[in-house]
This record gives C-alpha cells, structure tokens and sequence, in this order.
C-alpha cells in the first residue's frame, strides 16, 4: 500500500498539507492554515457539535480529528453552502425558519444536518433527522426554531 | 406592520460572521494567561525571566503594570493580576504571547512563582454553619448587607394562623455562550484598540481606561459578532491583557479563552442559601421574612450588585403588608459574582414559589388561587414603596391556571403539572443615545451596540423605526460603529435595548418629522414617509416630494440627520424602610406565568418535561417573531437551571465540572416545543409602550418544573438543580 498523498480537498480545493504536525486538528487545519473561518471553535473536547464538518460526505467533528487520519478525503465545510446541494436545503431551510439567533453553532447545525441528509434522505422520517443532531448544542434558540428548519429541509426544494 | 426577517441570517448561515474568536491578522502573537494553581494564597513574586528566554515571547506580569493602574493593586474584580494575595484558583498572574499558541502554552509552564497557599473559603456554608447573628456585618467574609423593613413582623407572627418556615439552596451555573471570550489588541501611537466580542463596547472602554490610566479618548473597542452573551460578555475580561502584551510587543495579540477557561473564568450566578418564613392569617400573608446568604465570590466590598438587586425577588409579586428582609453577600475563593440572564432572578422565583406552593398547601388552599388572590394590582404599593405600574401578571397568571387545570385533567397516570410565576422590570435607566439618517434610499440607525443573538439590536431597533416613521423595514439599516464613531450607549444587558434605545429612536424620529415639517411648510402630525420607484418621499398634505429635494447644504451623512436620547424615569422606593444597603428600583413590571407537565421516573427520579407553555406580560409586542424566539430559548435554558446545571467545586476551589459532558445544558430532543402566549395592553417603559423580553421568560422556569414535579409524584425538593438525585432522596429511594 502506498502512503496517502499529503493533502486534502477542502471544498473541492486542493490543501496542501507538506510539513503539518501530526498533532494539527482538523478543525486548526481548517480555520488557521486554510483560512475558513466559518466553521466554529466551541469547546474542542467533541461536546457541543459547533465545529462539524463532512468529511467524504460523513458528518465528522473536526476538533476530534487529527488532519492526517482523513489524508487523502474530500472536506466539506460550510462555507460550501452556495455549491454543495444539501447544504443548500439546509441553509434555504434554515433562513425560511430563522433558526439562528447567535448563529454561532449555526454552522455546525447546517453541516451536521446536510449529513444526514445526504445519508437518508429527505425521506428520512423528522424523528429520526431530530436525534440526529442531539450532538449539536444551541443555548439561543431552545432548538424549536431548528426543529422547524429541519421540518422545512425534508419538505422544501433542493 | 410587515413580516421582516432578521438581516443577520444569510451571512450568519453562510459562515460569514467574524465573531471574537474569528479575528486573524498578519503577524498577529498568541496569547495566553498565566493561571493561580491555588484558590487562595500570599504571593510574593512571578518570575518571567525563564518565559521571556524562549525565543519570540513576550511576558507581561505584576511588576510591568503597577505603574500603569491607577489602583496600584491587584484587584480580584478586575481582571488585572493581583500583586499580594491571589483569590480563586486561574486567576491570571500573568500573561504571555508567542508566535503560536502552542509556544505561548510552552512559555506559560515556564513561568515560576513565591506563592504561599492559604486555607481557600470554598462553601459559603462553612462561613456561616449558624444563620449569621447581629455581628455578621463584622465578619471579613461579609461583603455586603442589605436589610430592609416595614411594618409589625413581629406581631404579625405571633398573631398568625400558621407559619411556614423552610430554606432553599440554589446551585452555581454558567451562562455557556458557545463562543469563548476572545479579542485583538493592537496599540499604535497611543492609540489602544481593540477588537472583542462584547455585550458593552462603551463600558469596557471605560474599564480600560481606568484599568490602563489613560483617557478614554485613546481607547477604542469595536465589537464583533457575539456568540452568545446572556451577562457573560458584560464586562472587561481579557482587554487589559492583549493590549498590555500588544504594547510590549509591538505587534497585534489575540488573546482567547478554551473552553475550559470560559467555565474556570465567567462571572456568573453562584450558590445561595434561601431562607424564608410566611405567616399566614385569615387565609392571607400577614407577613414574610426572608434571609439570604448568596455567595458573590471574589468581588471585592462596594462591587457586590446582586444582593440587594436580587432580593425583591424573594418576597415575590405579592402582596405583604408586613416584611423583614436580610440579605448577606459573602466572599469565597471563587471568580467573582456576575450576571447570568436576570440575574439570580430564577433562583429566587423558585425560592419564593415554591415556598408559596408549600404555605397554599399548608393552610388548605389552591396554589394558583392563592397567588392570584396575593398578586399585585396596578396603583398598589409594592413592599419596597414603589407604586406598581401597569402589570400584566394577573391576567398571565389566570390564563396559566386555567391552562394548568386542562393539562391535569387529562394527563396520564404519574404525569404532574405545575404553574410558577417570575417578575422582572426593564433596565431602561443606564442611558441610550442613536442617530437617524433618512437618505433618499434608507433610513439609516446608527448607534453603539452590537448584536449577540437575540435579535433585539438588528431586528428590534428597525422594527421600532418601521413604526415610529412608518417605513418598510427593507428600507431601514442598522449601522454600528466603535468607540469613536458611534453615539453612547451602555450597551446590550438588563433587557433594555428595544426598551431604552426605542425610545431614543422615537424621539429622534419625532425630531426628523419636525425637521421634515419645516422644509415642507407642513405640522410634524402631517408628515408621513413613502417609498416611490425607490426613492423615499415626503407625504404632506400638499403633495409627495422625494426626499432628494428637500435636502439642503447643512445635511450631513448624505441625508436628514436627527439624534434622539433615552434616560429612565426614576420611580422611588421608599427609603424610609431601607435599614442598610441598596436595592433595586423597578423601571416598570414585566409578568410572566408558566405551565409545565412532567414525568418522573419512580426508580431514578429523572424528570421528563413533557409539555411547557408560556404566558408573558409584554405591554405591546414590537417584532413577533423575535419576541416568541426570545421565550423559546429562555424556557430551554431555564429547563437547565432547573434539571441539570450545576457547577460543582472542590473544598480547594477546584472546578471539578469545566467542560460540556458534566455541565450538562439540555439538548435538542430534552426541550419540548413551548406553547407561547404574550398578554398585551400592560404598557412598560419601551417604546409604544413595550417591555424588554430578554430576561424575563427565563425566571419561572425552575421554579414551574419544581411545582409539576411535586404534582407528579409529592417529591417537594428544595435545591436546585432538581437533578435526578435530588427527585430520588426527596423520594426516599436514596
């Protein structure tokens, strides 16, 4: 077998990953080598869901990564939300229901939904969408208004 | 009045909103803060020298800055370092930075210190193991007292029917904004900036410039995105230390909290001890004495704002003709006390409701019928002497009752329900300034506040001017400027900025009109605001002029400008049965009443809220999307106070719980969707006659989930959080 290239896709872009530290978290990698900023730092020890991202379309903490265990992978971070399809719903989704207030978790909540859309379907029955973010914190919004969003997300066009 | 949707949205979706933790620029240094590993100590010295060795750091400790504070002191309210005695465990002692986090972590272990451990006060019970007696003013714990009077308490117990005495304890939480505190100094030609996630931009500008001793006029402080403020991002936290490291460096230093720090570090609401006493006669309160032991941390003697602030709260919105209310704040070895959304406000409503479930019950009576028979009216006297202005909490109350009795007859075998009730008042008092500019496109509000997630400044504040000018909201922007640029105002906390800033836009919008009328030749009553094919025009009696050709040479800004100002009127309490100490007047009486249907398992004492609904005095609602938001969010950090949030210490001051899978906040499938009624036609002290609705909500909510749970299976828990554990002992299976 050979090594896996030293590099990720972030976004469809190539991410050159030559001379990282091993120790270097995915969510590092993301925010202070490439530069995105949209997705979020909350608590770094894989509580509170704010720094998801997809990592070959899997829903994936990215505090909770090292960047060279996904060498190799596609990273899909929010900031894709104007390319990817289901983010695109979720976002739609998400601004018919002004699910956000802070909007500081908001980020991951887009991307963690999107995974599992992307996963089931929007066939998915709402329950099954709902507990599936119950690894996402929100102190704003009493999760009601995102409860709507991912109600609009299984109806609403792509 | 048009559907608007927030304008914060799309940018916040896409990931587009810079926060604190965000701020990146060229060449910038890390920072990071030197932690006490002890809660309590004599320091002697922080030796740098080591730090500063290693390559590229720059170290700034007690010995660089004593010159700079005009109080020559470490002061644990402050969050400069301490210089003699060190007064909770992480209080900085010192600050580093280096080109990487991870060298500014290495250069923090290589900072070494003369620091003799002194026994730490951890548990606020162990100051007091007796009630305090007469001479507990002169204890060096007692930070501050409050007491105050009124009547023959004394003959009103011993002549009662019956007397209900009992004593609450209230946990220590965390606000839990999930972005850390974080910010970026740079200092450059005298000039001390700085970019940081704040709830108060004018009031950290002036805690530099008292902390740093220059003027505020060399102190700028730009707000950024907030994640989260809820009273956490009230205050001066970590400014002082990046601009001092950013003078020393000569370079821009970021300087933000891990999660852990915002746990070891935040201000916020801390345990307390309740003890209450109702006598009751004729089926009526005669008489009420409360004492309260709150532990306010390291905060510093004159610095205590809780105990007299919060203590009104315990005698609740009822009438009580005859009172003696004691209030102790004392200092422990923790951070100092702060404010948590309504502060210590629902520790006190479940104190006090719970208390008032259990006399009802005493003396035979139903517990909502005797709130309502006890709640203020308008006109009346509240115990302080404040006249009681237009109050909705009747009507809330019986509307919860009657909702409360409908859930009951048709909830299932060990379901419970409960009402609590909270009152709060709008902080209109610390003042407010804003600018209107009417261009020919946009109406444009400029003014000092940042929005942190309620909504109140970006959709609150347009939704005012869409009123008070009638203009389409699309047609109306919110401008912030920093420091320098924009009008004063005292910032986002106290529920005050739809109240406060409201205001000010009215009454610069009523200066607009007026200006208007003049160039029109029209009365300010005539005037009204159109758009046509883009332009905004003028509507008088006399015709529809765009706006364009009424400007004149002396415009500034591009268009019509006019500046509007908001200071509360005071409404007194009666000083004459205030013994010692201050205590808080109410600008105007905001209500609210809850309903809550639980379940709890009779094995483990987990409870369960199955149902929640939400009746809130509002005067008038301004934007009712935002509005509603503000109430579902409450009653989901409420259901936290309430069942599972509770910092836990150590005897030597150790936070045994500083991360999210201890300190547990309810998640998405723990909070049911709150049925949300607003009661309106109680005008308060807001615009229109609005009331601010950020902090009210969240106060019933304990005390709602406590009644349901003692009507679910008897279980009358005294202390919260009513975790399972606690269901479980009051249930004997413990």
């Amino acid at each position: 077998m050979t090594a896996p290239p030293e590099r990720v896709r972030v976004n469809g872009s190539p991410v050159d990953l030559a001379g990282m530290p091993d120790s270097e978290r995915l969510l590092d990698t993301l925010r202070w080598r490439v530069g995105l900023k949209g997705t979020k730092e909350g608590c770094r020890t894989g509580d509170c869901g704010a720094c998801t991202v997809l990592v070959d379309g899997q829903s994936t903490l990215s505090c909770l990564t090292l960047t060279r265990e996904v060498q190799g992978s596609d990273v899909t971070t929010i900031d894709a939300a104007a390319t990817d399809a289901e983010l695109r719903r979720v976002v739609r989704a998400f601004a018919a229901a002004g699910a956000l207030q802070c909007g500081y978790c908001t980020p991951g909540f887009v991307v963690a939904l999107a995974g599992l859309l992307k996963e089931r379907g929007t066939g998915a029955p709402l329950e099954e969408l709902l507990d599936g973010l119950q690894g996402n914190l929100c102190r704003c919004t009493g999760y009601a208004a995102i409860a709507r969003g991912v109600a609009l997300a299984r109806e609403g066009p792509a | 009045m048009s559907v608007a949707v927030r304008p914060d949205l799309d940018i916040k979706l896409a990931g587009g909103a810079e926060y604190g933790a965000d701020l990146d620029v060229p060449g910038m240094l890390w920072a990071a803060l030197v932690p006490s590993p002890i809660a309590h100590g004599r320091l002697r010295s922080v030796n740098l020298a080591a730090a500063r060795a290693r390559p590229g750091v720059v170290a700034v400790g007690p010995d660089d800055v004593a010159g700079l504070l005009p109080r020559g002191e470490g002061d644990p309210d402050r969050p400069i370092f301490p210089t003699k005695e060190v007064w909770y465990r992480n209080q900085p002692l010192a600050v580093v930075a280096a080109p990487t986090l991870a060298e500014a972590r290495r250069a923090v272990a290589a900072v070494t210190f003369d620091l003799e451990e002194l026994p730490a006060l951890v548990d606020l019970e162990t100051v007091f193991p007796e009630w305090p007696g007469s001479d507990a003013e002169r204890s060096p714990h007692v930070i501050a007292h409050v007491h105050a009077r009124h009547g023959d308490v004394d003959d009103a117990f011993r002549t009662a029917d019956r007397v209900v005495e009992e004593t609450y304890r209230t946990a220590s939480i965390h606000h839990v904004a999930l972005e850390p505190h974080a910010c970026l100094a740079t200092v450059e030609g005298g000039r001390w900036h700085v970019r940081t996630t704040t709830q108060t931009p004018f009031g950290i500008r002036e805690d530099l410039s008292l902390l740093l001793g220059v003027p505020e006029a060399s102190v700028v402080v730009e707000g950024t995105w907030v994640g989260g403020g809820f009273g956490g991002k009230g205050a001066c936290l970590l400014e002082p230390y990046a601009l001092l490291l950013a003078r020393a460096a000569g370079r821009p230093v970021r300087l933000a909290l891990d999660y852990r720090q915002e746990f070891e570090l935040g201000r916020t609401t801390l345990p307390a001890v309740i003890r209450l006493a109702t006598a009751v006669k004729g089926g009526r309160i005669v008489g009420r004495r409360v004492r309260l032991l709150l532990d306010i941390g390291s905060s510093l003697p004159g610095r205590d704002f809780a105990t007299g602030y919060s203590i009104g709260f315990l005698l609740g919105p009822y009438r009580t003709p005859t009172f003696d209310v004691e209030g102790y704040g004392i200092r422990t070895n923790k951070p100092p006390f702060g404010p948590h959304r309504a502060p210590f406000a629902p520790q006190c409503a479940f104190a006090a409701e719970s208390h008032l479930e259990e006399v009802a019950r005493a003396v035979g009576q139903d517990p909502v019928r005797f709130r309502a028979e006890h709640v203020w009216k308008e006109g009346e006297t509240t115990p302080l002497g404040q006249r009681v202005l237009p109050f909705g909490l009747a009507t809330a109350l019986e509307r919860a009752g009657a909702l409360a009795a409908r859930w009951r007859s048709v909830a299932p075998e060990g379901h419970g329900v409960g009402v609590g009730v909270g009152f709060w008042s709008t902080s209109t008092g610390a003042g407010g300034e804003v600018r209107l500019v009417l261009t020919p496109t946009e109406l444009r509000i400029v003014q000092g506040e940042r929005e942190i997630g309620s909504g109140s400044v970006l959709r609150g504040l347009v939704a005012v001017a869409e009123r008070a000018l009638r203009l389409p909201a699309e047609r109306i922007r919110v401008e912030y400027g920093n420091t320098a640029e924009a009008p004063f105002d005292s910032g986002v906390f106290g529920s005050r900025t739809v109240g406060a800033l409201g205001r000010a836009i009215v009454a610069a919008a009523d200066t607009l009109r007026a200006t208007l009328a003049q160039r029109t030749g029209a009365t300010p009553a005539e005037v009204a605001l159109g758009v046509d094919g883009g332009e905004i025009v003028v509507v008088t009696p006399t015709g529809r002029r765009p706006l364009r050709s009424l400007l004149t040479a002396g415009d500034a800004d591009g268009g019509v400008t006019a500046s509007g100002r908001h200071f509360a009127d005071s409404n007194k309490i009666d000083e004459r049965r205030v013994v010692t100490g201050s205590f808080y007047p109410y600008t105007d009486f905001t209500g609210a009443a809850h309903v809550a249907e639980v379940s709890v398992d009779r094995e483990t004492g987990a409870v369960r809220v199955e149902r929640y609904a939400a009746f809130q005095d509002v005067g008038v609602v301004v934007d009712p999307a935002t509005a509603r938001a503000q109430v579902e969010g409450a009653v989901a950090m409420g259901l936290g106070t309430a069942l599972t949030e509770e910092a836990v210490w150590s005897d030597d001051g150790r936070l045994l719980n500083p991360h999210l899978l201890d300190y547990r906040i309810p998640t998405l499938g723990e909070v049911p969707l709150p049925e949300v009624t607003f009661i309106e036609g109680f005008s308060g002290a807001g615009p229109f006659g609005a009331k601010g609705l950020g902090e009210p909500p969240i106060i019933p909510v304990p005390a709602t989930v406590a009644a349901a749970v003692r009507d679910a299976v008897g279980a009358h828990v005294t202390e919260l959080p009513l975790s399972a554990e606690r269901v479980a002992r009051a249930l004997k299976l413990l």
